[in-house]
């Protein structure tokens, strides 16, 4: 899964570790996800967005084209 | 809890016990080979080596509830190949000593190979992954 959390880190001047410490997590696990090598867990990947105070979807691309922040059940009653 | 804390925790517990678990094994074969013990005594000695590989896994399994998710995901990778090495070897070699014959492997040599492929496996996934 492609992120933009190195550009986000670099925009802040954190090293990895710093960002780690912040999350929790080691230096390796945030090189894992920049490099797209791993994709965190969901209590991971909030807490990343609550860090940055992004949405998950403005961090993480699934590489859906219908990539949206609209609840699904909502476009389903609507198309159906 | 830091990566490098889970780490020294784990490695007292680790070093000791293997110690214990090594010295304690060649004793207890050095002991029954050149002392008359009843049976009890021995049985009674070879649970020394035994907690102590008990207190390994206990410290192992800590480990991984004290590291973070990515590195965790590296430990139970590591866990399936030893465990996939060992039943592999032992269930392939349990057939050639059932079909032809073939020299008699002491169970004692499960756990040694259990390690040393997760140890190895550890090493790989860690240089692939990048962690080293």
């Amino acid at each position: 899964m492609k992120n933009a959390l190195k550009a986000l880190r670099a925009e802040r001047g954190w090293s990895q570790s710093v960002l780690g410490e912040y999350l929790d997590v080691s230096r390796q696990t945030i090189n894992a996800i920049e490099a797209g090598r791993y994709d965190p867990s969901l209590p991971l990947a909030f807490k990343i967005a609550r860090l940055f105070e992004l949405q998950i979807e403005q961090i993480f691309d699934d590489g859906s084209k219908h990539a949206t922040t609209e609840p699904q059940n909502e476009r389903l009653r609507r198309s159906g | 809890m830091t990566t490098e804390q889970a780490t020294y925790r784990y490695f007292k517990v680790f070093i000791p016990a293997i110690l214990v678990y090594g010295f304690g094994s060649v004793g207890l074969t050095l002991a029954a080979e050149n002392i008359t013990m009843p049976p009890f005594v021995l049985y009674a000695l070879a649970l020394i080596p035994t907690l102590a590989m008990m207190c390994v896994f206990w410290a192992h399994w800590r480990f991984a509830g004290e590291i973070d998710e990515y590195l965790r995901l590296i430990q139970i990778k590591a866990t399936l190949v030893g465990v996939a090495c060992l039943l592999v070897l032992a269930s392939g070699w349990g057939t050639l000593e059932l079909l032809a014959d073939a020299p008699k492997l002491q169970v004692f040599w499960l756990l040694p190979i259990f390690w040393v492929s997760h140890s190895a496996a550890t090493a790989f996934f860690s240089k692939k992954e990048g962690v080293f």
